[in-house]
Formats: structure tokens, C-alpha cells, sequence
């Protein structure tokens, strides 16, 4: 009997997780390699024929529809990237607890995105919220069990709340017998809503949307770099975003208040996020904060998917904003592992992610340089990289919505829309600031000897650098065509005419021949020398060195900015932090009025008696 | 068909044309001011000569530096003004989208910003990081206040975002200054480019008194010679782009032709105007201005625009 290929895409990696308890470290790279590369076949065979349902006890536990092996597609081919710069590098001390973690990573994300039945959800999305407080529990820094915690926390938290939430649909509509697709509740009615949030705050957290994103900056910090440039970067914010698709297509009939929060929370998180990335030293926690900001741009774009006329008809900026958003996850997960990656290189010469530590490294290490060049444009939105395309289909459909509403709520749009632009300039700025901190600028004389990273980080981040590019100047002939296009047409959806044009192919052509003359009248008219810096006749002293951080001391001292970022730095809006403090304030109440007398007891028990009738009577 | 595209690219309205009437307006700037300061200026072809003995000159390169990164920098924005210049002179002259729309155009603007960041701090200079940190911070500075005025002509042709559509609906409708909601963003516009072409009073990178020229200062022969033709390119960019947006681009026929001539030396004369009348302020008073004043002003824009007024 054949196996279900859909089963073996969980299956695979779970015995391949197993299997590398036992075996020594060559052949544990190897299996996890060769493991990985054939879960990429099995998705190109998905591509060709789509694998029909698998069963367990004639109940359907893993299907796939065309957002599934959107998720799926994209899982396997960032954990192989990122596999290939695992391959050398990993501490050696947490080497085996990593190659076991991986691929079990691999398959729980699988799993998820496969099951058809909300239980078998809830059950891979619990563990991948495990494996992601294993890989906490694995990073070497001495905040690392507090931030695993952290996270655990969060993440498991949220958990919480995705059971609530599906319990509740199949409390609303049993007809739905815990299906993930077309249950299609409409939002009315208090529990409707309750269960809608509760699914939402999964979704977010998951993805590290606003307000739940606080796990993904200290986790980012803290975790292995292999680890954060997997999870925080790419898997958990594709099944994040994944779950977010499924309610706005699927679960759920959103009204038009709900689609205009979306937008917002959407526009929230990529602005509070970037303005905090801005005050960072930490490279990564940096790099976390900028995870968190792009995640905004999906929430906006998918958040305004299957928004309808009054007539019942979709409107067409919804489905370009949907398209963009999904697009937009595509890139941001490529673009921020890269970034997450080059990052770990350089980590790893020179044993530090402390931007005030770090400069000039763009001579000793161009290759890293231009991969993280070249994500960093892209993310940023610069055309002709993938990132831009995606914002320009998301900011269409905006645009697109706006168009025919009353002033009050048009405004409203292009608040979100400024933000979301001006988000794209920050974003950038925050770059220049990583960048130089990294690459450019005077190098310190500690960093004289480093000396580029080995091949497999050339090839995984030169493999995801090149998807930035071709993924920018074939949007359309590729990811969207076959990855995104297809969710859209399932839904028996067509993409309207665009509002804008843009051709990125004749962007770098005719930019491209620009360059290339400006280039042969420098060939030509070259006659170089070369010389020391000239700093008017001083020494250029290691204390005049300018490092990147300082970019942004003036913005950071604006009013009213300068107290938004001293509370935020002392974590008043981190919502583990409030919640701690809110649950040991309570756990001291009870304390003081628990002391130890039987009377005392008594009272409390009545008390609390009579609390439980006056709720149910 | 390409074979227009690459005359369109090559000679009007793009390398060419651009090239040649930056150059012209640079001396146009150059006299203006001079005689603002009671002095005589340089004659007509002066920018014409500086840029071809700046050719002939020696190129410095700082040994330490990111040579290829130092190199491509000012080539590469030259081929990014090159095709921005293509883009807006088509809307403009001949009413055509040329690969991208405003959207487009406002994130390849940015990239000029980033290639002086980069060519700039990839020489390891102390002057240059801190022209290339003001650099950033100005386009933060300025951005918010762009994209505002930019959104105004957007809503008002009834959310077209292509150039050749807002200037059709101006061309029934008459130029948007001619609106409250149009006139505001003008203004602001007005001090978003100067900002964005770092002219007094936002010469805040370069500093040439203060830190010597900033991001170009290593920068020597041609590759100087390239940034300073960037430099005049952005007088014929920005000027076109708030034309296009807010005064209803150019009407090539009969006296048309003489109006055309006139809107451009108008803003051409207003930044002038305003460059030798003020001096350089610092970069927190240039993020105050822009993100207290000129953002909130710039919304009123919007919100006025909204109600079509």
C-alpha cells in the first residue's frame, strides 16, 4: 500500500529527529540533510499531482489546500536553506540536542499546516511552541532560561486561547465538526467575537503581531542564531500567518469594523516595532524588532482579504492587498532569516552580536556583506527587490478601499497607509544603522584578523539573497502565479486591474544601462591613487570612530518619543512583563488574606460559594 | 518600441536632457546667487568645464575603504536619476507611464540617500559616518512630511497613482495649487525637495564648514564629478515631479510652452531664494521642523483633500 505523501511530510522528519539520538555528528548532518532534501521532492511532486487526503480511522487528519502548500512550500524550502548554514558552525555543545530539534521543528510545522481537523492543529501547534522553548533553553547567553521561559509563557498562553477559540466555534456551529475550512461563522453575537479574538491573539503571537510580539526581540537575542533565523523568522511567522489567513478566509465572516481593526493593528505593529528597533545595540534584538514591524504589513495586507460589498461581492483592493500581504510573508521570511544568518556569521568571527562592538567588517567580509546588502534593500521595499513588490500590491489595495468609503473612514485608510510608508522609510533607516554598525565605517583594531566564513554560510545566504532578487523581478511569473494565485482562484477570486504600474524587469534593465554608461566614462577617464584617510592632517585615532548606534540619539531624545522609549525600555508595555507583575500583585493579595486562621477559611469558602451561585442561578 | 524606450532613456527626457539642463540650472543657481551676495558668478558653461576637468582628474581611493562599494555608488545613483528623470520627463512631455508609478518613484528616490550612506561610510572616515548618519536622519526628517504631500494629488485625482493619470484629471480639472488642500502640499513640497537635495538650510550632511563635506568628502575625479551631476539632475527631478503633481505639467503648444518655462523657474527660483536667505540648522531643529510643523500641516492637506476642498 502506497503511503499518503502528506503523511510523509510529517512522518520523515519525526523519524529523522529520532534517529539522530543515536547516530554520531557526521551522520546526523547527513541523514537531516539528505531527510530535508527529500521533503523538497515530495513538494515538488505536491506541485505537479496534489496528494489526496490522508486518513486515520476513516477520519481525514491532513489535507492540502492551495494555502496549505503555499505554508508547506515555503517551510520546506527555508528549513533546507537554513539546515545548509546549520550544516557548520553550531555550537558544538548543543549540537545533538540541535539536529534533533530540527527536524522535529520541521515536521510539528507540518503537521500544522496539514491537519485538517482543528484538534490535530492544536495538538502540532502546541509542539511547536515546545520545540521553540527547547531552542531557548539551548542558547548560550546567560538570559537565555529566562527568555525560554519567557517565550514558553507567551507562546504556550496563547496556546490557550486557540483551544478556547475553536472550542467555541464547535460550541456556535457543531455542523462544523472541528473543520479548519469553510466553517465560515458569521461574527455576531458575543462568543462568535470571543472566539474570534481568542484564535487572533493565537495568530498574532505566533507571528508576532502587536500587542503579543514581546517574546521575539528577547528570543532573538538570546536563542541560537540557527534556531531564531528558523522560528521567529520564518516557520512560526508562516504558521502564524497561516492561522490569520485561515480566519479571514475560512473560519470566520469578518464585518467591516473588524477588517478596519485588522488594518490598524496591522499599521500598529510595523511603526511601534520599527520606532523601537531604532534605539537597539543588539544586533539581533534589532533584527527581532524589524521581524515584528514587517509582520504589521502582512496583517494589514491579509487582514483586508474577503472584504465584501454590500452587494456581496469581493472587493478588488481586498484581493490585491491579500495577494501582497502573502507575498509579503514570503519575502519577509526569506529577507529576515538572511539577515538573521549573515548576522550569526559575523557572530561567529567575531564572537559578538554588540553593534557598538562591530564596523568596517564589508572589506573582510564582502560576500556576507552583499548577501546582507542585498535582504536588507529588499525588506526595505527598494525596487527592484521582492520586498517593494509586495508593498506596492498592499498600498494598491488600501488605496483601492479607501477610494469609495465616507471621508471619515478614508482617512482613517490613509492614516494606516502613511504608517505603513513612512514604515518602509524607517525600516531603511534602521538598515543603514545595521549596516554600518556592521560593514562600513572605521573598523576596530579588535577585528583586523577576521577573515570571511566558511561555504555553507556562503551558499545558504546566497541562495536566499538570490531568491530576494528573482522573486522581485518575476513576481508575477513566479511566487504569485504558482504559490499565491492559486489560494486566490480557490476562492473563486480573480485579481482586478491594478491601479499602479510597475515592470521591475525593465527597472534594472534601463537602470542597468544607466549604470553601465556612467561605468564606461569612469573606465575611461579613471587614473587612480591610492591613499590614507585624510582627516585634516590627524591621526585617524580608534576614538573618533563613529559607530552606528548613535544615529538616532536625537530622535530618541524628541519629545514626546524620549518617555514612550524610557517606559519601553523599562517594559510597561510588554504585555509578559504587565502580566507577571499583574499575577504576583494577585498572588500577594490572596497571600495576605490566606494567614493561616480556620475562621478566616470559612468566610472565604461561604464567600466564594455564593459567588458560584450568584454566576449560575 | 524598445528602440523609444532607449532614446527616451538615453537622450529626452533622460540622460541627456536631464544632464545638460541640470548643468544649465546649476549655473542658473550658481549666478543667482552670486548676485544675491554682490558678486559677479561664473560664466554660462562653468558646470559644463568643472564636470569634464573633474574627469580628468586624479581619483583618490582610500586604501582601507570598500573599493567596489566606493566606486559603484555615485554610478549607480546617476543610473537610478537617470531612470527617475525618464519616468517623470514622460508623464510630463508626452503623457506616458514609463515602468513604474508614484509609488515607484517615491521609493526610488530613496535610494539615493541610501547609495551616499553607503559610498560615503564605505571609506571608514569619521566625517563621512557623521554626514552619513545626518543623511539618514534628514530623509527620516523629510520623508513623513513627502509622503503626505505626495498622497494630496492621489486623493484629489481620485485614487490614481499613476503620473499620466493625475495629470489628466488636472489637465479637466485644472492644476491641484489651485485647491486649498493643493496649495498646502505645494509649499511643503517646496521644502520637502530642498531638504531631500540637502540645499541650505538642510545642507546639514555635508556641513562643508563643519565636517568637510560629509559622505563626499574622500571623494575626488570623476566619481566627484558624478556626485556633483547627481546633484544638478535633482534640480530638474523634484522641480518636474511637483509640477507634475500639483501644476498640471506642461503644455507644449504655443504660449503653453512659455508657462512651462515659467512654472519650472518658479520653483527654481523659490529654492534658490530660500537657500541664500537662511543658514544651516541642526538636525534635531530640521526633525522638529519637519515632524512638529510641516507633518501636521501637510495632514490639514490631506484631510482638506478628502473633502475635496
Amino acid at each position: 500500500m502506497a503511503v499518503n505523501e502528506l503523511t510523509l511530510l510529517v512522518v520523515i522528519p519525526l523519524g529523522i529527529s529520532i534517529i539522530n539520538i543515536f547516530i554520531p555528528s557526521i551522520l546526523r548532518k547527513i541523514l537531516t540533510f539528505l531527510g530535508l532534501c527529500y521533503l523538497l521532492f515530495l513538494n515538488y511532486n505536491l506541485f505537479i499531482i496534489p496528494a489526496g487526503d490522508a486518513y486515520l480511522f476513516n477520519e481525514v487528519i491532513f489535507s492540502l489546500d492551495k494555502l496549505g502548500f503555499f505554508t508547506i512550500a515555503f517551510i520546506q524550502i527555508l528549513s533546507f536553506i537554513i539546515l545548509i548554514f546549520s550544516l557548520k558552525g553550531v555550537v558544538k555543545s548543543i549540537e545533538k540536542q540541535f539536529f534533533v530539534l530540527y527536524p522535529m521543528t520541521v515536521a510539528f510545522c507540518n503537521g500544522a499546516v496539514l491537519s485538517a481537523h482543528a484538534l490535530g492543529l492544536l495538538i502540532f501547534w502546541g509542539l511547536t511552541g515546545i520545540t521553540l522553548y527547547l531552542f531557548g533553553v539551548l542558547g548560550q547567553t546567560k538570559d537565555a532560561p529566562k527568555t525560554a521561559k519567557k517565550t514558553f509563557i507567551i507562546v504556550g498562553g496563547s496556546d490557550a486561547f486557540l483551544i478556547l477559540g475553536f472550542v467555541l466555534i464547535w460550541f456556535l456551529q457543531p455542523a462544523s465538526a472541528w473543520s479548519l475550512w469553510n466553517v465560515q461563522l458569521e461574527l455576531s453575537g458575543q462568543l462568535a467575537y470571543i472566539a474570534f479574538f481568542c484564535i487572533l491573539i493565537a495568530a498574532f503571537t505566533k507571528a508576532g503581531g502587536f500587542p503579543f510580539h514581546t517574546w521575539v526581540p528577547d528570543f532573538s537575542k538570546d536563542a541560537p542564531v540557527e534556531s531564531v533565523a528558523l522560528l521567529p523568522a520564518s516557520l512560526d511567522k508562516l504558521l502564524g500567518i497561516y492561522l490569520f489567513a485561515r480566519i479571514v478566509l475560512s473560519l470566520f465572516v469578518l464585518n467591516f469594523g473588524i477588517h478596519l481593526m485588522l488594518i490598524t493593528l496591522g499599521a500598529l505593529t510595523i511603526i511601534i516595532a520599527v520606532m523601537m528597533a531604532m534605539i537597539q545595540h543588539n544586533g539581533r534584538k534589532l533584527l527581532g524588532y524589524l521581524a515584528i514591524s514587517q509582520a504589521g504589513y502582512m496583517i494589514m495586507g491579509v487582514g483586508c482579504g474577503s472584504w465584501m460589498c454590500a452587494n456581496g461581492d469581493i472587493k478588488g483592493g481586498s484581493i490585491v492587498a491579500l495577494v501582497g500581504g502573502l507575498f509579503h510573508l514570503v519575502n519577509d521570511a526569506i529577507c529576515k532569516a538572511n539577515l538573521f544568518l549573515t548576522l550569526g556569521s559575523v557572530e561567529k568571527k567575531t564572537g559578538t552580536n554588540d553593534l557598538d562592538k562591530l564596523g568596517g567588517l564589508g572589506k573582510s567580509m564582502p560576500v556576507i556583506f552583499t548577501m546582507a546588502l542585498i535582504s536588507a534593500l529588499s525588506i526595505s521595499g527598494i525596487p527592484p527587490f521582492s520586498g517593494f513588490f509586495s508593498k506596492w500590491l498592499i498600498y494598491q489595495g488600501v488605496l483601492d478601499l479607501a477610494k469609495n468609503m465616507s471621508p471619515g473612514y478614508q482617512i482613517w485608510l490613509l492614516i494606516c497607509l502613511i504608517l505603513a510608508v513612512f514604515g518602509s522609510a524607517l525600516t531603511l533607516a534602521n538598515f543603514m544603522k545595521f549596516l554600518h554598525s556592521i560593514f562600513l565605517g572605521k573598523r576596530p583594531k579588535t577585528l583586523d584578523n577576521i577573515k570571511e566564513t566558511s561555504a555553507n554560510h556562503w551558499i545558504a545566504t546566497g541562495l536566499l539573497a538570490t531568491l530576494c532578487i528573482v522573486f522581485g523581478l518575476f513576481a508575477m511569473q513566479i511566487p504569485i502565479k504558482h504559490f499565491i494565485m492559486p489560494i486566490v482562484v480557490e476562492h473563486g477570486w480573480a485579481i482586478p486591474t491594478l491601479i499602479g504600474s510597475y515592470n521591475p524587469i525593465l527597472v534594472i534593465l534601463f537602470f542597468g544601462l544607466a549604470f553601465l554608461i556612467g561605468l564606461v566614462i569612469y573606465l575611461f577617464t579613471k587614473n587612480v591613487r591610492y591613499d590614507e584617510i585624510y582627516l585634516g592632517g590627524m591621526e585617524p585615532l580608534e576614538k573618533f570612530r563613529v559607530v552606528g548606534t548613535e544615529f538616532y540619539n536625537e530622535i530618541r531624545n524628541m519629545v514626546p518619543l524620549r518617555s514612550l522609549y524610557d517606559g519601553a525600555e523599562k517594559k510597561y508595555f510588554d504585555v509578559y512583563d504587565l502580566g507577571s507583575k499583574g499575577s504576583f500583585s494577585l498572588a500577594r493579595l490572596f497571600r495576605s488574606i490566606h494567614r493561616g486562621q480556620l475562621q478566616l477559611y470559612s468566610l472565604w469558602i461561604i464567600v466564594g460559594v455564593l459567588i458560584l451561585l450568584w454566576i449560575v442561578k | 518600441m524598445i528602440g523609444w524606450k532607449i532614446f527616451y532613456l538615453l537622450v529626452f527626457p533622460g540622460l541627456l536632457f536631464t544632464g545638460v539642463l541640470g548643468l544649465i540650472v546649476g549655473w542658473v543657481d550658481r549666478k543667482l546667487s552670486a548676485r544675491l551676495q554682490f558678486r559677479v558668478g561664473p560664466p554660462f558653461f562653468q558646470n559644463f568645464n568643472d564636470f569634464l576637468k573633474l574627469l580628468g582628474k586624479e581619483t583618490i581611493i582610500v586604501k582601507d575603504s570598500i573599493k567596489s562599494v566606493f566606486v559603484a555608488t555615485p554610478l549607480a545613483a546617476f543610473g537610478f536619476l537617470v531612470l527617475i528623470s525618464t519616468m517623470i520627463g514622460l508623464a510630463l512631455f508626452f503623457h506616458e507611464g514609463f515602468v513604474g508609478d508614484l509609488f515607484v518613484i517615491m521609493y526610488l528616490l530613496m535610494i539615493f540617500s541610501v547609495l551616499v550612506i553607503l559610498g560615503g561610510s564605505s571609506t571608514g572616515n569619521v566625517y563621512s559616518s557623521i554626514g552619513s548618519g545626518r543623511e539618514i536622519k534628514l530623509l527620516l526628517a523629510d520623508e513623513l512630511a513627502f509622503i503626505l504631500i505626495c498622497l494630496i494629488p492621489i486623493i484629489k485625482s481620485g485614487y490614481q497613482i499613476q503620473l499620466k493619470n493625475i495629470l489628466e484629471v488636472q489637465s479637466v480639472q485644472g492644476p491641484f495649487i489651485s485647491s486649498v488642500s493643493g496649495a498646502i502640499a505645494f509649499v511643503i513640497g517646496i521644502l520637502c525637495i530642498q531638504a531631500k537635495m540637502t540645499l541650505p538650510p538642510f545642507h546639514i550632511p555635508e556641513a562643508e564648514t563643519e565636517i568637510v563635506g560629509g559622505p563626499y568628502m574622500e571623494y575626488s575625479g570623476p566619481l566627484l564629478a558624478f556626485w556633483q551631476l547627481n546633484h544638478y539632475m535633482m534640480f530638474v527631478i523634484y522641480p518636474f515631479l511637483l509640477i507634475a503633481l500639483f501644476l498640471g505639467g506642461f503644455d507644449l503648444h504655443g504660449i503653453g510652452i512659455l508657462w512651462a518655462v515659467l512654472k519650472y523657474l518658479l520653483i527654481i527660483v523659490i529654492m534658490i531664494l530660500i537657500k541664500n536667505t537662511n543658514p544651516r540648522i541642526r538636525i534635531d531643529t530640521a526633525l522638529n521642523f519637519f515632524w512638529r510643523y510641516a507633518t501636521p500641516i501637510s495632514f490639514i492637506g490631506i484631510i482638506l483633500a478628502v473633502f475635496g476642498v
